[in-house]
């Protein structure tokens, strides 16, 4: 079967799973320490929270939510690992590489949500101010501090990793940025260290955890309670800005889009390819990350009618392949059923005559000559444009019986573009030259056919 | 990080802004040094003269002695040209408005006191505006000012709140005797109507009357031009502005009897404050801005300043400032002699300042922002500085949401939320302003809630918008998925909701809080009966989307029935299995979820919405039936129990909804259709000419496309069209309606041999077409 079952319905017990599930985890050494460092991380959040009720700090549980979030993704990393162990071998994979993706996207805006409930706490308590207890306040700070740097720094998260560096910069990291280009100004020394682009995740720990010492220190000496809350409010728009631009990253993967950075190298190879020999345009292009890294695409290219198909969807293929790795080309001719073209690549002879009897329910009846008239505009291949609805199952209408030297033209991305063509023909024509591979191009036989149709012919 | 990499053209060192070493400025430095501290001296004295004179009497003294002296050194009347009347008139409107600000500053001087007025008051115009650029405007100018706006927003805050100064607070509670005229009784009232103490309203005062002045300098640079120069209009302003309050003068000291005993006294502090606050510091700042750059002068000005009035602040109380004071004392000030002194506030909030100032009056080191165009042969980047300020073409406020409120409206789902959204914020405002006219504190929290809830309806709202939005380049199917992920993130949101009622009411089970009822039940009952409103709205909604769908696919059946009669009559059964689903949900609660799982990812905004909804409805319903238990048996637990019993039942219900949204967005085969795929895939093989196919992928892009690729193989004598035409045909049957077929033939796998030239790439493609081989078995001759 070719379908994909992700999530096969498995008629065992939930327990009976998880034990297996369990021991195939505790099998792996990489997934053994993750699951160590989970254990820890759960008593230790466990801890945090029950400090946070005896402090009654909104700042402490800003901080125990950082600590939450690492154990959202180390939970994730786990069921990865496990998953992956052994559940890939029969599954589709590329559906996994999706899986870290939302789980990225899941554990980000699940912890700005929870920033978004401090926030709101704490305008709740900007109204009225409780006492908040310093006793645990410095120790719960920095054992999280202690704990999340530990599990930061030991355990390689991939996909945390990996969206952190593909991720435009936060707010905090613009601004430590800056601050540490002033800071190598005056002390050359240190941009070795400080120069790279920071860690956000370490960076917003320590960031908390600074801000937590100054509401230690200040509510120590002066009593002044409000700067707890003031310091949630701090770190919760810490979790934001940090979390923000990764979730953005994410989301937009989850979303099907074309990633930005490549539209530039996708928009030259897509114009390479409309200069291709036979090529008239190109359309409905979509393309899409499928996990992180990997792109996905699929493509429409209309040709010339006395083109060669399958030589042209191999040369579309070779130039998209260095960029695309899934890719699907559909190749589409205007008017194929007309006679005219049967002399192309293959003997005539092999079509019967009731081969045209079967294809005509599919087909529908010819055009009018009012959609003649409006061809152009009905035609949609600006990339700008929406994609049309699935425009290329009813091919009547695009028939027209001058319309190659109408539509030459007006490529897309092909003109006033030359670079592409020249070396490509000799290529092309090298390719053709190999003898034996069973191609012949009917050139002739389409010329003779229809010489006022191909009046600008470019061989 | 280097500047290469950034956008940043102007910073590197020869295309900068060239700064004048600092030695052969040091005159300049050192003259604007003695004027700021002169400065200083004269707020702090001028606060003590404020305690005897009359305000309005002060400032008028303070503008005639001034304009006497402008006079006798500008010559204004003798000197340039003649000042035509509607110029005059020009200048009364400036100087009443020099006059109320003024006023408002030293009503906040003797508000706050000397140093605070000086932190905040003192700001030179190019800090305020590249404050005001970075907070109201896009490009503020990179990191370092968006840091300098937020160490000033600190500082004023660090004013507001930590500035616990326990004698101002005695000051706030001096008799009503204390004010003498009307005009300082209205400020009075309007600041005790605000509801802070006296200090706190001079803080915002002070800010407020620092952006009037700002305001106003940059208005009133027209006008200076117009009269010719600054120092003409400043002295014809003082003149006209002494003129103005004449009257007010008169009237005051006629009618009210002076608390100043002997005005001999108070010339030489007079003449003190005048020189050094009216005259010296306008001459040194406009010497030093010529000389020097404004940034510059800005930066050091605020600087000595801000410290000179820090080193007073501590001396002035000081007993041998007192004893030099005690000359211009009357007796009866000895009382509260050491108010406004230095907190650890004050003195946070100087540095915050002093940093601040420095901070945003620093020329922007970030180049202007270009676009970039290409590079040079040399390979330099070139830049187009053009485009930036055509870009910002910015629309005006009003019909932007004349434009947006039209989109909403235009849809059922938009219309739908954005109606519940009006509703739902009016009962959250009604709550808020109530809670906040009784003192409640629990009404206003509830208002909160309500607050919070109302961000994943505007969420929903925003999805609904976008998912009608045109396809772009980035977005090449469409928008459509926004509302699937939205509905994925309003299920997040009610997982967290879940989450910390869970947490909430086990603590409270552990140790059950005495429940004030009585403001409970009102506001509940209004919450579930705006609930039950939108339940109803929604429930509408959806089971119209879905019996919508339902009926498209019905449709759809139907239209394809002539050919496959049992499938179209599967696929009607199928919509009306739905429909009934969708119309079973109406009433139940709980019941709703599973009809609506039925749709596959229908619609997951409007699921999620309405869960949201129907989530805040069981929270006031729980809320009830505890109130109820409360007041008849007195059962505190029930209230824990309550919400115990309804965050499970919330995150029992959110689950589907998660799995669906994340089985599209996982670009998972939609499960309602994967029989039908199947089916289609076995027929693809069945078709004549086609030898097998392979990664066939289909998913679900939002609730009206499922997308498809397919790849097929071809024996070499069949016409690639035809098979194309079938195939999609067959799958369009199955749902399938955005299909891209990849059709090859045995000659593809040659090419694409020939082209590729890495050994792995050939190796692959022989393995394809070995099983090509394999697959055909003789029936090509190839």
């Amino acid at each position: 079967q070719g379908t994909i079952h992700p999530f096969r319905k498995t008629h065992r017990s939930f327990f009976g799973k998880l034990s297996q599930e369990f021991r195939l985890v505790t099998s792996d050494r990489q997934s053994w320490r993750i699951l160590v460092f989970s254990m820890l991380n759960v008593f230790c959040t466990g801890c945090l929270l029950m400090w946070c009720s005896s402090t009654n700090s909104m700042a402490l549980t800003a901080y125990t939510y950082l600590t939450i979030f690492d154990l959202f993704s180390r939970v994730f990393s786990v069921i990865f690992v496990c998953l992956i162990a052994h559940v890939c071998v029969c599954v589709f994979s590329t559906r996994f590489k999706r899986l870290e993706v939302l789980a990225v996207f899941a554990s980000t805006v699940l912890v700005q949500l929870g920033a978004l409930f401090i926030l709101k706490e704490s305008v709740e308590r900007f109204v009225e101010q409780p006492e908040v207890h310093t006793g645990r306040l410095l120790v719960g700070t920095f054992v999280a501090l202690f704990f999340n740097l530990l599990t930061l720094l030991s355990v390689k998260n991939k996909p945390f990793v990996y969206v952190s560096e593909a991720a435009s910069t936060s707010w905090l990291q613009e601004h430590v940025a800056d601050l540490s280009r002033s800071l190598c100004g005056i002390i050359p020394g240190l941009s070795s260290v400080l120069l790279p682009r920071m860690n956000p995740f370490v960076l917003i720990n320590v960031a908390g955890a600074l801000s937590l010492s100054i509401t230690y220190m200040l509510i120590e000496i002066n009593n002044y309670n409000a700067v707890d809350t003031a310091s949630a409010v701090a770190i919760g728009l810490m979790i934001f800005g940090t979390m923000y631009p990764m979730s953005v990253y994410s989301g937009k993967v989850l979303l099907q889009t074309t990633p930005s950075h490549v539209i530039g190298q996708l928009d030259k190879l897509l114009r390479e390819v409309s200069t291709l020999e036979g090529v008239l345009e190109v359309r409905n292009e979509h393309f899409w990350t499928v996990g992180f890294g990997s792109l996905a695409g699929s493509v429409h290219v209309r040709i010339r009618r006395d083109a060669n198909e399958q030589m042209v969807l191999a040369h579309v293929t070779n130039r998209l392949f260095t960029l695309v790795s899934t890719l699907t080309v559909q190749i589409f001719k205007d008017d194929w059923i007309r006679p005219s073209l049967m002399a192309e690549a293959l003997p005539a002879s092999t079509l019967r005559p009731s081969d045209y009897g079967g294809l005509s329910s599919f087909v529908p009846p010819p055009p009018k000559p009012s959609e003649d008239i409006n061809r152009l505009t009905s035609t949609p291949f600006k990339p700008s444009s929406p994609p049309p609805e699935f425009s290329f199952n009813t091919p009547g209408r695009h028939v027209h019986p001058v319309v190659l030297p109408n539509t030459q033209p007006q490529r897309p991305y092909g003109m006033g573009l030359s670079y592409g063509a020249s070396p490509y023909t000799s290529m092309l024509n090298q390719d053709l030259a190999r003898p034996g591979m069973g191609i012949g191009i009917g050139m002739n036989l389409g010329m003779g056919a229809a010489p006022q149709r191909f009046g600008r012919h470019p061989f | 990080m280097d500047d290469k990499y950034s956008s940043n053209v102007l910073s590197s060192g020869q295309l900068g802004m060239v700064e004048v070493p600092n030695a052969r400025l040091t005159r300049y430095i050192v003259l604007l040094l003695v004027s700021k501290v002169l400065k200083a001296l004269g707020i702090f004295e001028s606060y003590d003269l404020l305690k005897v004179v009359h305000i309005v009497q002060f400032i008028f003294i303070l503008k005639l002695g001034c304009a006497v002296i402008l006079v006798f050194f500008q010559k204004p009347f003798s000197s340039g040209k003649a000042i035509s009347k509607r110029q005059w008139i020009k200048l009364l409107k400036h100087s009443v408005i020099s006059c109320i600000i003024s006023l408002l500053g030293f009503f906040g001087l003797t508000l706050c006191g000397p140093l605070r007025t000086l932190l905040l008051f003192e700001h030179s115009d190019v800090v305020v505006i590249a404050l005001l650029s970075v907070l109201f405007t896009s490009s503020g100018g990179g990191p370092s000012k968006t840091r300098g706006a937020a160490l000033f927003i600190i500082a004023v805050i660090c004013l507001l709140l930590f500035d616990n100064d326990d004698l101002m607070a005695k000051m706030a509670e001096h008799p009503e005797g204390h004010h003498d005229s009307a005009l300082t009784h209205a400020l009075y009232t309007a600041i005790a109507f605000l509801g802070v103490a006296d200090h706190k309203g001079g803080v915002v005062l002070l800010v407020v009357s620092l952006c009037l002045k700002i305001g106003f300098h940059t208005a009133s640079r027209k006008l200076s031009v117009e009269i010719g120069g600054a120092k003409r209009l400043y002295a014809l302003d003082n003149l006209v502005s002494c003129i103005v309050l004449l009257p007010w003068v008169i009237v005051l000291s006629a009618t009210t009897e002076s608390k100043v005993e002997s005005w001999s006294a108070l010339i030489l502090p007079f003449g003190m404050i005048i020189f050094s606050v009216m005259i010296l510091e306008f001459y040194v700042e406009s010497i030093c801005i010529a000389k020097m750059e404004a940034p510059r002068c800005a930066r050091y000005g605020s600087i000595f300043l801000f410290l000179s009035g820090l080193l007073l602040a501590n001396f002035w109380t000081h007993p041998l400032t007192e004893q030099l004071r005690t000359m211009s004392k009357t007796p009866q000030q000895e009382s509260t002699e050491t108010e406004h002194v230095l907190s650890g506030g004050v003195l946070v909030s100087a540095i915050f300042f002093i940093m601040a100032d420095s901070i945003l009056s620093s020329p922007s080191k970030k180049g202007q922002k270009g676009t970039l165009v290409g590079y040079s042969p040399e390979g330099t980047p070139l830049y187009n500085f053009m485009g930036d300020a055509l870009q910002h073409t910015s629309q005006s406020l009003p019909r932007f949401i004349k434009d947006s409120l039209k989109q909403i409206l235009e849809e059922y789902d938009s219309r739908q939320i954005f109606y519940f959204l009006c509703l739902n914020l009016a009962f959250t405002f009604v709550e808020l302003f109530y809670g906040v006219w009784t003192n409640s504190l629990g009404l206003i929290s509830d208002g909160f809630h309500m607050l919070f809830d109302c961000s994943a309806l505007v969420l929903g709202l925003f999805a609904a918008l976008m998912t009608r939005w045109k396809a772009t380049r980035i977005y090449s199917y469409g928008y459509g998925r926004v509302e699937i992920l939205s509905g994925f993130i309003n299920g997040l949101f009610l997982m967290v909701i879940a989450f910390f009622v869970f947490v909430e009411s086990v603590t409270r089970l552990v140790d059950p809080p005495n429940i004030n009822t009585d403001m409970l039940t009102p506001v509940s009952v209004g919450g579930l009966l705006v609930n039950l409103v939108g339940i109803c709205a929604f429930s509408h909604a959806h089971s119209h989307g879905a019996a919508k769908s339902n009926c498209s696919s019905h449709d759809h059946g139907h239209s394809h029935g002539h050919g496959h009669s049992e499938h179209g009559h599967s696929h009607g059964g199928h919509g009306h299995g739905g429909n009934g689903h969708g119309q079973s949900s109406h009433g139940h609660s709980h019941g709703s979820s599973h009809g609506h799982s039925h749709g596959g990812g229908m619609n997951a905004n409007m699921r999620g919405v309405f869960l949201h909804v129907l989530a805040d409805t069981l929270g006031s319903v729980g809320v009830i039936i505890s109130t109820i238990l409360i007041r008849q048996f007195g059962w505190l637990i029930a209230d824990p129990i309550c919400s115990l019993f309804i965050s499970t039942l919330i995150f029992l219900s959110v689950i589907p909804l998660l799995t669906d949204a994340a089985e599209v967005l996982l670009l998972r085969t939609p499960p309602e259709h994967e029989k039908d795929l199947n089916i289609a895939l076995e027929k693809i093989e069945k078709v004549e000419g086609v030898l097998s196919y392979r990664d066939p992928h289909f998913w679900r892009h939002s609730a009206s496309v499922i997308a498809g690729t397919i790849h097929l193989q071809l024996m070499s004598d069949v016409v690639e069209q035809r098979i194309i035409q079938q195939v999609t045909a067959i799958l369009k049957d199955a749902g399938v309606n955005n299909l891209s077929v990849q059709v090859e033939k045995e000659a593809y796998f040659q090419h694409m041999s020939g082209l590729t030239t890495g050994f792995h790439d050939v190796l692959a493609m022989t393995q394809q077409m070995e099983s090509m081989n394999y697959l055909k078995d003789g029936t090509c001759i190839m």
